[in-house]
């Protein structure tokens, strides 16, 4: 939320007289010393006050404290005592300057509580000019306890007819909302007259507090943007503010009002200019909205495109560059103005022109924005080249042929200078670019060699080092690039050479032929100078000369698939335990879909981001977890699923559950939350029943307590069944008592308790609880050095789905196996398909899978081959029992 | 001096311009006394209990006080001291019915007595024993025992029984103080 810069009282006049210091001798407070103001502060407890002096000390020390200069407590309590005392002048100037003053102190000084009555009196006085500082100072120092005191002179200062002082106290109660919101909370009343004000900064400001007096409550928000629509706010500020609370509502609600979404509309043609770009952005930005809806705010912004105010041009381009990935047809209607703006004389609005047009153009016009664009790109600042950076990026994946006009672009705009955050951009977009398109990639690669040729970033050299040294030997000519790597070795840091030997190993690794030579370069690596080289370079040795081709594969290629957190836990675990009888355990460490050596990738800013569920992290739970005795016994998790919720988000108690699973037994975590803040639940668990009778909870650990609104864990411990099962599916009751409590606060109302039971859905256990995905770089050879023992084959007919991409994604979901090679992405068009996907079983054995779909033309049916391996049979039939 | 001053206290105007601080215990009746010493339309018609301190002004016949009304409650207590070092003058405010407090408030006053601020610059603390509209309430006599006040010996104090509700009291009190307060400048200043 954005709060009008608030006015700085006394300001006027300390300006006048630093202007003429100014013109004397630059910035008079440029070179204070904070000792020897702290020193002068002394002068504020003299008698009589020397108003002038002690105005121009006490601004010079709230100049060292905004500079950010650290003070002692006591030498800041000091001062502040000092400054208490000026209170007996009447100096208008210095009295303004004692309440910023109050403000700056209020985090510093001990005490500050004491000015309270000092304030009260300034802001109930008849001086107008002293009032509304006074409020805002009052506000600063005061806390809740305190806050009921003056509680009464907030009322009515917030319905003062005296605009400054009603806006001053309105949003100083924005800022209490956050410490005592019960308190403002109080005052409705008096903030609902205030938003009838005429005065436009006093609407605007009532109205942010009213709505945040009342966000908790839907209904009652919903019900306040209905009110205001129909009556028109006069202030555009207001009216922008409502738009967007009106826009929170249409998003968050699932069955929006239409007679919101009218009002948003109507907006469109208020006469102001301010309140028109607001609606049209609120309509671009909701989700699911029909062209016909989306074309009236279209045009809105394209009126806005032609105002001669430099600032509402560049909004509406920006806001039409945001759009145009979500609704390209509507936003091609602007092409015409848009084209027009690339030559405006203000670069920023030129680059977003040029990147809307990039991504909302036609195929053929594509070389010539190029063109336009590479005319000034040196003109314009980096953060503005990065979006023209991802715009290329999002048109190499519409137009997989355009990467000959994108490739030397990039390149060029990598061989300038830039910044760090620049030059990651283009990286990460030519590494995107030869990811999705084969095409590119010796283009790319060259490019890349290039680069690190002269790159002054390490990170950005690790990275490319570690792509050439998984993607490079595939390509035909493997051998050029390892003249690149090499000057690495011999030119750079240390982190960069250690990464360049890593590459040389991986060409050894994956190129037989290459490999005499390698070897001969490693050695040369022996003698570096620093032990992480020479150890790396003596390791990958050692396994290329002796080892067999399967151990090469498993160390060189796949890298180490744990996740850190759980590695040091591991480690910290058995060192603690000092029994070093027998080594450590890898495979007790959890593992992660990544690799440790594997960068996050880098969302570009322009494509729309999509809503996904957070990826599970094992290492928060883990902690959670192991404080609880019960299941110290279980060992390490060894997955945790994400949240699914048990109940309808409105329940009046809604519930969550996390599966942890572990060697031999799976943790359920119920994340309960309770909504009624008339009840206390008492001793609250999760009752299971298997209607199998395979499955029963061995241990299950209550919330004692479960006051309103806060969410507490409730866990059953189930164990893996004899019979060897691991799916199953068992009836969840939430069982509690209630006391009755009283909704204000929080007080019981009586003693009594009654219980209560409240179904939950049923609590499904998959074979994907039992399984990890782990990626491996390298499929084919893995799947050779599995035997064929545990090797298991299914062919069966798909109904429920009706094609490849989605049948793709059901199996990875069932199995639980993450896809590996890119192999999960369905070329269009095609009626048979391959998926390599690898994983772990709890217990650390490796499942490998190759499933074919493939769709008979007759009649669209879809069909599924499936072999699953394992290095221990029983679990490959335990796995493939999930599918059938 | 004798004549110029005199000549323009007749005349109402070059007020000496003082600033003296006002303690005792909460709830004895500090912004009440100090609300009645100013003039009727400057007064405000609630008190509530004092948060820190305000700085109020109020004359008599030859002098322009500004007034430390400090709080009196416990937590506040320490920041009277910091206070004295500035000022020309101390008023002490007791509550003459709280007999229950005595003892306690014996230890606060002889805190600001010997206090070096006040001691040694030897400024005039003028102690009102308030509220003696209420019946039961201590005399001044009984109250200067009771606080062992006739033991003190270094220092200028003087006692008056005051209501600050009417006002009964206040006028000789401050005439008092308003002399000490001259003589004891004048003091400092040969």
């Amino acid at each position: 939320m954005s709060i009008a810069p608030k006015n700085k009282g006394g300001q006027p006049s300390r300006m006048k007289t630093n202007k003429k210091d100014e013109e004397a001798s630059g910035n008079v407070y440029a070179h204070l010393d904070k000792t020897s103001v702290l020193q002068e502060c002394r002068a504020f407890n003299e008698t009589p006050i020397n108003n002038k002096k002690c105005t121009f000390i006490l601004t010079k020390l709230i100049y060292i404290i905004q500079q950010g200069e650290p003070i002692g407590r006591t030498e800041a309590t000091e001062a502040f005592f000092g400054v208490t005392k000026l209170w007996q002048s009447k100096d208008v100037n210095l009295r303004r300057m004692i309440y910023l003053g109050v403000k700056e102190m209020a985090e510093v000084s001990d005490d500050v509580i004491i000015v309270t009555s000092s304030l009260t009196k300034d802001m109930t006085g008849r001086e107008d000019l002293y009032r509304a500082a006074a409020i805002r100072a009052l506000c600063k120092i005061t806390d809740t306890g305190m806050l009921q005191t003056i509680e009464r002179y907030m009322k009515q200062a917030i319905v003062d007819r005296n605009s400054a002082i009603s806006s001053s106290a309105v949003v100083s109660s924005i800022h209490l909302m956050r410490k005592s919101a019960e308190v403002v909370r109080r005052w409705a009343n008096e903030v609902q007259e205030a938003v009838s004000s005429d005065n436009h900064m006093v609407q605007y400001h009532a109205l942010a507090l009213l709505y945040q007096i009342r966000a908790n409550d839907r209904l009652a928000v919903n019900k306040l943007v209905q009110k205001f629509s129909k009556n028109a706010l006069r202030s555009p500020y207001a009216v922008c503010y409502l738009i967007r609370i009106a826009t929170r509502c249409l998003v968050d609600d699932d069955q929006p009002d239409s007679s919101v979404f009218t009002f948003i509309e109507s907006c469109l043609r208020h006469k102001s200019e301010m309140v028109v770009y607001e609606a049209a952005r609120a309509i671009v930005s909701l989700p699911q909205t029909t062209p016909s809806e989306i074309q009236p705010a279209i045009t809105a912004l394209q009126m806005c495109c032609t105002s001669p105010k430099a600032a509402v041009r560049f909004a509406a381009v920006r806001t039409l560059n945001k759009v145009a990935m979500a609704h390209p047809n509507a936003v091609m209607s602007c092409n015409v103005d848009l084209e027009k703006f690339i030559t405006d004389p203000n670069r920023s609005i030129a680059t977003l022109a040029i990147t809307t047009l990039l991504k909302t153009g036609a195929e053929s016009s594509v070389e010539r924005l190029m063109q336009q664009i590479s005319g000034f790109v040196n003109e314009i600042s980096d953060e503005f080249k990065i979006v023209v950076v991802d715009a290329i990026r999002s048109l190499c994946s519409r137009y997989p042929r355009k990467h000959t006009v994108m490739m030397p672009f990039l390149a060029k705009m990598l061989r300038n200078d830039g910044s760090y955050d620049y030059k990651k951009a283009i990286v990460e977009t030519i590494i995107a670019i030869i990811e999705e398109n084969p095409d590119a990639k010796v283009a790319g690669l060259a490019h890349l060699c290039e680069f690190i040729e002269d790159c002054e970033h390490d990170n950005l050299s690790t990275r490319v080092l570690h792509l050439l040294g998984r993607e490079a030997p595939k390509t035909p000519n493997p051998s050029s690039y390892i003249r690149f790597i090499y000057n690495r070795v011999i030119l750079e840091s240390t982190k960069v050479r250690a990464a360049a030997v890593t590459a040389l190993a991986k060409f050894g690794a994956q190129c037989v032929d290459l490999r005499p030579s390698i070897q001969v370069l490693l050695k040369r690596c022996l003698l570096d100078s620093d032990d992480e080289v020479r150890d790396r370079a003596t390791f990958y040795l050692k396994m290329l000369t002796e080892a067999a081709e399967s151990l090469i594969h498993n160390f060189i290629l796949d890298g180490l698939q744990v996740s850190p957190a759980g590695l040091e836990r591991s480690i910290l675990d058995y060192l603690r335990s000092q029994s070093y009888s027998s080594a450590f355990d890898l495979r007790t460490v959890p593992v992660v879909q990544q690799a440790l050596s594997q960068p996050e990738k880098r969302v570009p800013q322009l494509i729309e981001e999509e809503e996904k569920p957070k990826a599970p992290k094992v290492e928060p739970y883990a902690a959670q977890l192991a404080a609880i005795p019960q299941f110290a016994a279980l060992g390490p998790v060894f997955k945790s699923t994400a949240r699914i919720a048990l109940t309808e988000s409105i329940a009046e108690y809604t519930v969550h559950m996390i599966k942890h699973t572990f060697a031999n037994a799976v943790v359920l975590q119920f994340e309960c939350k309770n909504t009624m803040n008339d009840q206390l639940l008492l001793d609250v668990s999760v009752e299971l029943e298997d209607p199998d009778g395979e499955w029963e909870s061995k241990e299950t650990v209550q919330i004692n307590k479960l006051p309103y609104g806060e969410i507490h864990s409730a866990y059953s411990l189930l164990e893996f069944p004899d019979s060897g099962a691991i799916s199953g599916s068992l009836g969840a009751i939430l069982k509690f008592k209630v006391m009755d409590v009283d909704p204000t606060s929080g007080e019981p109302d009586s003693e009594d308790t009654y219980d209560q039971t409240y179904v939950l859905e049923e609590v499904e256990v998959n074979v994907s609880d039992s399984v990890q995905g782990v990626a491996k770089t390298s499929f084919a050879s893995a799947w050779e050095a599995l035997g064929d023992d545990g090797t298991r084959e299914e062919t069966f007919q798909l109904s429920t789905v009706e094609n490849i991409p989605d049948a793709v994604k059901k199996i990875t979901e069932i199995l639980g196996l993450v896809p590996c090679e890119r192999s999960d992405r369905v070329p269009e068009g095609k009626t048979q398909h391959t998926v390599f996907l690898s994983g772990v079983f709890r217990g650390g054995y490796e499942v490998l899978s190759k499933a074919t779909v493939a769709v008979d033309p007759s009649d669209n049916s879809i069909a599924m081959n499936i072999i699953i391996k394992s290095n221990e049979p029983l679990v490959a039939d335990l796995v493939i029992s999930a599918v059938v | 001096m004798g004549f110029f001053s005199s000549l323009s206290s007749l005349f109402g105007m070059g007020k000496k311009n003082v600033s003296i601080v006002v303690v005792g215990l909460d709830n004895s009746g500090k912004t009440t006394i100090l609300n009645h010493l100013k003039t009727p339309d400057t007064r405000s018609q609630q008190i509530v209990p004092t948060v820190g301190h305000v700085v109020t002004h109020f004359s008599t016949q030859n002098i322009s006080f500004q007034a430390f009304d400090m709080a009196g409650q416990m937590k506040y207590r320490s920041a009277w001291e910091s206070f004295f070092s500035s000022a020309s003058g101390v008023i002490f405010v007791l509550d003459s019915s709280d007999r229950i407090r005595m003892e306690l408030l014996k230890d606060e006053l002889w805190m600001v007595m010997d206090h070096k601020d006040v001691a040694s610059r030897g400024i005039p603390v003028v102690i009102l024993a308030n509220k003696m509209d209420i019946p039961g309430a201590m005399t001044a006599a009984d109250i200067t025992t009771a606080l062992g006040l006739n033991l003190h010996r270094s220092g200028t104090w003087s006692i008056h029984s005051t209501c600050g509700l009417t006002g009964d009291g206040l006028d000789k009190a401050m005439q008092q103080l308003s002399t000490e307060v001259l003589k004891c400048l004048e003091a400092r200043k040969s």
